[in-house]
């Protein structure tokens, strides 16, 4: 029996690549074997169903506190005002939006900081500074770029209900041939995105392209818990609460069932560090949020 | 701002192609020049890495070196020696760095690459600072050894010492109590002891001190003192050039020479 089993296993191992070969490159969803054309049609439809329901589940699922891990990764990324961010997969804009609020406070300051030094001017300076930029975002954009439809759509009427109009703008594109420039971006910033991208690798040599020189590359992912005990109750909650919520909630177990399958199938931080360091980025890090359950890997283009 | 809507101008696999085949030619003289360059990183990792700190988060070691690329230390400190020259107007803090970043044709995200509260840049000029010192009193005493110059009694070197040191920081004094502050935080504590201990230790080795018991920790501590008090004595000082710093100066010093020399006494 023992020496049966190997030559089974290879046997099928060869029916599997001879199919494989006449389909194309084999890649996983979840913990099904697909095709790469395959993967991103079922990606598309995933959250096509779900984009309706995106926010409701992301606070249902994480108890609210994806919001914490979004403010984390704006505050990491300090931008200052005049900064063009790239917030690819956005989708429903709330890396964008934290994005707006965040530089306005800042350029708020700034302004106030001004208007104190005001006070030693001369008469000439003080109306040569009334020519200055005094926009309430000091020239800072972001572009949201998704790969889906319906989540652009979600996400302009959030922009609209909140009152976001100036320095938004929304392009649908594919992460993996981005329609844009090389050396536009300040940043780059791909939230809960990069684990959807089939093709990791061009996605990453995108970013790298549209970066300026000295550019951020920002990657908010979940990524693998460090603490045993708690990658237990994770686990468990993953698989046993989180498709029964999407059932409730969305109407759709199978989306997220897709959702905690793929966390698990994405790489570790340090494997996910030495990739984009593979990219061409230098000065490559990561810092774990929640013990790990998310991770934030941050690189800059030399 | 218009985005272009340009499609590749190759398709894509073909550019992908290509870049892995520039890739590879690139890892072959990478991997050699790599190997050189790991050799003689370690003489430049120490001096490096005391003024980092601590970090939180994981930080990759060698980073990417390629073609005529500098490493990520080399890159570090030109930027933030070109932000020096913002921090007149921003102060110790990102937004220098920024600047710094932009002039030198970087995007200023660049600063990221820096702690948010400008410990970095404080800690570089400080050790700027040290070294340039080092070099002065290195170039005093080859002066002496040459006979050109006299040598000088020891409180007056540790004056003349101590002054061209802390006039580096005139340029920047409206700023410096802020640095001041920073240094004192605890997670930069020990880089910025360390920086100040090793500069005290130059200023002694220059003067000639050769002891070997107690006296060696003494003297440090007293000059270390002596620096520390007559730094924020020109915090607060409005006179012409600083006269009255100076003048405290000479004071602390001749009081540090007689107490040394009643402890010979007793």
């Amino acid at each position: 029996v023992g020496a049966e089993l190997p030559l089974s296993l290879s046997l099928s191992r060869c029916r599997g690549s001879l199919r494989g070969f006449a389909d194309g490159p084999q890649t996983h969803f979840g913990f099904q074997r697909v095709t790469e054309e395959e993967r991103r049609e079922k990606i598309n439809q995933v959250f096509d169903s779900v984009a309706k329901k995106y926010d409701v589940m992301n606070d249902s699922m994480t108890l609210g506190i994806h919001r914490l891990w979004k403010d984390a990764l704006v505050r990491k990324m300090n931008p200052s005002p005049g900064t063009l961010l790239l917030d690819v997969a956005g989708g429903t804009g709330d890396i964008a939006f934290r994005f707006i609020n965040y530089v306005r406070s800042v350029r708020e300051r700034q302004l106030q900081q001004r208007l104190k030094h005001h006070q030693n001017l001369s008469w000439q300076e003080i109306a040569e500074s009334y020519q200055e930029d005094k926009s309430p975002l000091g020239g800072s954009q972001v572009v949201v770029c998704d790969i889906n439809k319906e989540m652009l759509n979600i996400g302009k009427e959030k922009a609209q209900n909140l009152g976001y109009s100036e320095g938004l703008s929304w392009v649908l594109g594919n992460a993996e041939e981005l329609p844009f420039d090389d050396d536009k971006f300040d940043v780059y910033t791909i939230a809960f995105g990069i684990r959807n991208v089939t093709r990791m690798d061009l996605a990453l040599q995108e970013a790298y392209r549209v970066l300026k020189p000295g550019g951020r590359f920002l990657c908010l992912e979940f990524s693998r818990v460090t603490n045993p005990l708690l990658s237990r109750l994770y686990d468990l909650y993953s698989f046993q609460v989180i498709p029964v919520l999407g059932q409730v909630i969305a109407g759709d177990w199978k989306a997220y069932q897709y959702l905690v399958e793929s966390i698990r199938r994405f790489p570790p931080q340090e494997e996910l560090k030495a990739i984009i360091e593979d990219a061409g980025f230098f000065k490559v890090d990561y810092q774990n949020l929640s013990s790990g359950i998310v991770a934030i890997h941050s690189g800059f283009k030399p | 701002v218009r985005w272009q809507l340009c499609p590749p101008q190759r398709p894509l696999q073909a550019s992908a192609v290509l870049r892995r085949v520039s890739d590879e030619h690139k890892k072959e003289p990478l991997a050699s020049s790599s190997q050189q360059q790991f050799n003689s990183q370690p003489a430049d990792h120490q001096p490096e890495q005391e003024p980092q700190g601590p970090d939180p988060s994981y930080t990759g070691q060698d980073g990417q070196e390629s073609e005529d690329y500098e490493s990520e230390e080399q890159l570090q400190h030109r930027i933030l020696t070109a932000a020096l020259e913002f921090v007149p107007e921003h102060g110790w803090t990102a937004e220098a760095i920024a600047e710094g970043a932009k002039t030198l044709g970087l995007s200023a995200a660049a600063a990221g690459m820096f702690q948010s509260d400008g410990s970095q840049l404080i800690l570089h000029f400080v050790s700027q600072c040290n070294t340039k010192l080092s070099e002065l009193l290195e170039h005093e005493q080859k002066l002496v050894q040459q006979g050109e110059a006299e040598k000088k009694p020891t409180d007056q070197f540790l004056r003349d010492a101590v002054e061209a040191r802390l006039r580096m920081v005139i340029p920047y004094i409206e700023k410096w109590p802020q640095a001041l502050s920073i240094l004192l935080l605890p997670h930069n504590i020990p880089s910025s002891l360390s920086l100040l201990s090793s500069m005290i230790d130059d200023i002694w080795h220059y003067a000639g001190d050769q002891s070997t018991d107690i006296n060696w920790y003494t003297r440090r501590a007293v000059l270390t003192g002596i620096y520390n008090t007559t730094e924020l004595v020109m915090m607060q000082d409005s006179s012409p050039d600083f006269e009255d710093t100076w003048r405290f100066l000479e004071n602390r010093v001749a009081d540090a020479m007689k107490m040394g020399d009643t402890a010979n006494q007793v």
